[in-house]
């Protein structure tokens, strides 16, 4: 039969290869195979992270004939996503996710379509904690069983942890009360119990036995990080972090509940996929810290309401829609166990609370860690990822609302985007007279200005790396205030006649030649004549038709042989991330009755990473003091470790999470204003007093947003 | 820049200009001077505003303008349309086509869906916005209601998306799905899921979503002088 006809894939440079029945997708086969290869959307060729190449001939090596026939033909959807990206796009590359394997082939992952091990830095911060776990441990003596006595060995326990302890109405955990009566014999009568919430016995050791531990995971859409912590001191034992595999099924969050909708088994793969990713993450911290996955006896869970419901099995396609109707708001304490989680087996898991459909669990943990409603100051609190959320109050209350910044700020959507990895392009300073870029790379300690341009291998621009770079072109006077790429860039500052005359020719030929050039060399590079001074301007901005780019890192320093640009599409998508992150703060603050802030906290990874100050020079978030401004780590997850460490900080949180008001800013009647406003740097009407006293806000031009035709017709 | 001094040559242009810099208040007075040189309403509408909004969506589509500058040029024909509004009523004007457009049940997002409503009527279209989380009865009634030539849905999630196809599926039950040209857009929705669910066309973004209504209109009335 046709459909078990078989064709040999060979993956390079992994050299990873296998059978596959024909008409597999390269990315399923990839998958399959174990090859690295990155893919965001899901397979739905849209994010284009999975481009590969098909080598052409003969491969002696495999016995097999290679050719780019061998695959499916290109399609409408992949075709229409090549064109719109063409300048990323090596001839005859494909996407993994739409070419289908017809026939044996050879194919080569490209360095940029690799995923990698991702760099992930989420330590425990220290925060100050008042110890008291969930856990606790009782050594007690337990009374021998005499001869004609009514008592079974956890009568007699209970009889001495009520003797000793003052322990009443306690119950025990089938599995304790298996170790209890050999525990007895190998203790001579002398246990140690440990006890959940002064309820229940969970486990039961002979002698005096030491040592408690727990864990607090922050399971993220992309990360799952995790403390491993000694309960009887508080202290972070060791922190691991793994990619949430169900990344799989989609890298956001309603992909994931799409694939639930899609699939009848969807849910429970990605909870099989998730339970997996806990243990693993649990035996890593156990090893790191020199113990095993059963010495951990309580477990705390933070997350969004997607991925909490996915964890417990619970139906999220009501998450996917409005009114985005959650199963529950209410913490959860069930046995890890019940999940199939190998931790000690009367282990507990705690699941915090949740706000809203949007704002999960993980967001409560940001809410015990910054602690906003125990301050004076009014502390606007934001937690970057593919959707931000955001709290603003103090003791006086609390708001939170989400905003659908989408993945541009973690590198999706980006012609040159990727995540953080070694290569990725983190720093960027552009010189304002030049207009000549420096930048560092990730895994390597010099500027790209120190280094020999074949020694720097960029491969992408990654979220902080983005942030920064459109913030320099904007410092720089390369970008306007509305985000295009200043047509006159240049002839502001030098030959101003000369330079007109050169656009205005560029933008009559307009569409028809420049389309396709889109090189540096189409416009002739300025002179800048500033007094005593002869400065050459940057060639760097090259244009396609009426879009500009930038040229980040030239083709020898990168490690794909091809430039690394920030084009005017990307600068958009930038713009559209951003002016959704600052309306959601605005409307809070709109809400709340206030047009400024004492204190922004920024959580998150992406928040340890970005500069504070050039995010509040594009308007990622409104007018602050600048020292004012802090990167607090992720929060979400030290608020886990806090609520691991005591229960009193857990209820609080619990009570907490029902006071905080949630707003639904999609149908807020100001967010359009509130969004169209902020889609420019930094603001269209917004002040930013303080960056302008630091001179960060290059001058504001008069002719912006206004006489535009006028300037275009050129008078 | 007293209106009265110009040719009508360049009130046209002087029309466009204050348009395509979205000032309200010149966009109106130039309509009014116009009206008042004895131009029609459709005269002014063609020539002033749509003409104007032409260059607006051919900008915006080549990334010199953004989704700012083309609200504040919408908002900005809003004016001068104010002021047609009840002229071409009286007059009976055909208007290039008629459009109703909402986002879909469950779904609630509607910037990208106001910003296509409003090139759309940029461009003479009559347009009526049914809003957001609108399930098939909804868009049914507002059909019944409007007689519309064009239908266009929007989705922002990729979990809300699906349901288009329900409302496709509704419109057949009704047997009115052949009379209708059927537009959708958002960001998830792509021109294969266009394809699976039986639209008529995927726009991309506002700009060409414009220019795909504007082509079928005139198919539309090519067949109609044809038959």
């Amino acid at each position: 039969m046709s459909s078990e006809q078989t064709n040999l894939v060979v993956f390079q440079p992994s050299g990873r290869q296998g059978r596959v029945v024909s008409g597999t997708p390269l990315l399923a086969a990839a998958r399959a195979l174990g090859v690295d290869l990155d893919s965001i959307c899901g397979g739905r060729q849209t994010c284009g992270k999975c481009k590969v190449l098909v080598e052409d001939g003969a491969f002696a090596k495999h016995a097999i004939e290679s050719a780019s026939e061998h695959l499916s033909p290109v399609d409408e959807s992949e075709r229409d996503y090549v064109a719109r990206h063409a300048a990323v796009f090596a001839p005859g590359a494909r996407l993994a996710c739409a070419a289908c394997v017809l026939g044996d082939v050879v194919i080569t992952v490209p360095p940029e379509s690799q995923a990698h091990r991702q760099i992930i830095r989420k330590d425990a911060t220290e925060r100050p904690v008042t110890l008291a776990p969930a856990v606790r441990q009782l050594y007690v003596e337990v009374e021998e069983h005499q001869l004609g006595e009514r008592l079974g060995d956890w009568e007699r326990l209970q009889d001495a942890l009520r003797r000793e302890w003052g322990l009443e109405e306690l119950r025990i955990d089938l599995p304790a009360l298996r170790q209890l009566g050999p525990a007895l014999r190998d203790g001579k009568h002398c246990v140690t119990a440990v006890i959940w919430g002064e309820v229940e016995v969970i486990d039961v050791r002979p002698g005096y036995a030491t040592g408690l531990y727990g864990l607090a995971v922050d399971v993220g859409s992309t990360t799952i990080a995790g403390h491993l912590c000694d309960l009887t001191s508080g202290a972070v034992l060791a922190t691991e972090a793994l990619i949430n595999p169900q990344v799989t099924f989609g890298e956001d969050l309603m992909s994931r509940v799409s694939y639930a909708m899609m699939h009848d088994d969807g849910l429970a793969k990605m909870q099989q996929a998730v339970l997996a990713a806990l243990n693993k993450l649990a035996g890593m911290a156990a090893h790191a810290a020199g113990l095993r996955g059963r010495d951990i006896h309580e477990l705390v869970v933070v997350g969004n309401s997607v991925m909490h419901h996915i964890l417990l099995g619970l139906d999220p396609i009501p998450l996917g829609g409005a009114p985005f109707t959650l199963a529950t708001h209410a913490p959860i304490d069930i046995k890890a166990r019940e999940l199939g989680l190998k931790l000690h087996p009367g282990a507990n898991v705690h699941f915090l609370a949740l706000e809203a459909g949007h704002v999960g669990s993980d967001n409560v943990g940001v809410l015990i860690a910054e602690a906003p409603d125990q301050q004076d100051e009014l502390m606007l609190v934001i937690d970057v990822g593919t959707n931000a959320e955001i709290l603003l109050g103090n003791r006086h209350g609390v708001l939170s609302c989400s905003s659908p910044t989408g993945p541009a700020f973690e590198g999706a959507q980006i012609s040159h985007g990727q995540r953080a990895a070694p290569g990725a392009i983190e720093r960027v300073r552009i010189d304002k007279a030049t207009g000549e870029p420096r930048f560092r790379v990730i895994g390597q300690e010099a500027w790209s200005d120190e280094l020999p341009p074949e020694q720097i291998g960029a491969t992408g621009i990654c979220g902080s790396g983005i942030i920064e770079v459109v913030a320099e072109l904007f410092m720089a006077g390369i970008l306007r205030p509305d985000g295009r790429f200043e047509p006159d860039w240049g002839a502001r500052q030098g030959d101003k006649e000369t330079r007109r005359q050169g656009d205005e020719e560029t933008r009559r030929q307009g569409d028809k030649e420049t389309r396709r050039q889109g090189d540096s060399d189409s416009l002739p590079v300025g002179v800048s004549r500033s007094p005593g001074l002869l400065v050459s301007l940057s060639s760097r901005v090259s244009w396609d038709g009426q879009k500009g780019s930038y040229t980040l890192a030239t083709a020898e320093q990168t490690a794909t042989g091809r430039p690394i640009l920030v084009t005017q599409d990307d600068v958009r998508n930038i713009q559209l991330a951003k002016g959704a992150l600052y309306a959601g703060c605005k409307l809070l603050m709109r809400r709340r009755g206030v047009t400024q802030v004492d204190k922004i906290v920024l959580a998150g990874a992406f928040g340890s990473y970005i500069d504070p100050l050039r995010a509040m020079v594009l308007g990622l978030y409104p007018d602050c003091e600048p020292d004012k401004v802090l990167a607090a780590g992720n929060a979400a997850g030290d608020g886990a470790r806090i609520a691991l460490l005591s229960t009193v900080r857990r209820a609080e949180s619990a009570v907490a999470a029902r006071k905080v008001d949630y707003v639904e800013t999609a149908i807020d009647p100001h967010f359009q204003d509130e969004f169209v406003g902020a889609l420019h740097f930094p603001h269209m009407t917004d002040s930013f007093p303080h960056l302008e006293a630091l001179g960060l806000l290059p001058e504001r031009r008069a002719d912006t947003g206004r006489a535009r035709r006028r300037e275009r017709r050129g008078g | 820049m007293s209106e009265n001094e110009l040719s009508d040559d360049d009130l046209w242009l002087q029309l466009q200009d204050d348009l395509y810099d979205g000032m309200k208040p010149e966009v109106a007075a130039a309509t009014k001077e116009a009206l008042d040189r004895g131009f029609s309403p459709q005269e002014v509408l063609g020539q002033g505003l749509v003409a104007g909004m032409d260059i607006v969506g051919a900008d915006f589509r080549d990334g010199v303008l953004f989704v700012p500058e083309v609200l504040m040029s919408a908002n900005a024909m809003k004016a001068g349309m104010e002021l047609l509004r009840p002229l071409l009523v009286e007059t009976g004007a055909p208007r290039v086509g008629k459009m109703v457009i909402g986002t879909v049940k469950a779904d609630i997002h509607d910037i990208g869906k106001n910003l296509v409503a409003m090139m759309m009527e940029g461009a003479g279209f009559e347009v009526i916005n049914i809003g957001i989380n609108n399930d098939a009865d909804a868009f049914l009634q507002a059909i019944r209601e409007h007689g519309p030539d064009i239908i266009g849905m929007s989705a922002l999630l990729t979990t809300t998306m699906p349901y288009m196809k329900v409302i496709i599926q509704a419109l057949k039950d009704e047997g009115i799905r052949d009379e209708l040209y059927v537009m959708i857009g958002g960001a998830p929705v792509t021109e294969a899921f266009s394809k699976a669910v039986g639209a008529d066309a995927y726009a991309r973004d506002a700009a060409v979503a414009v220019d795909i209504a504007k082509a079928y209109m005139s198919r539309r009335r090519g067949e109609a002088v044809a038959a």
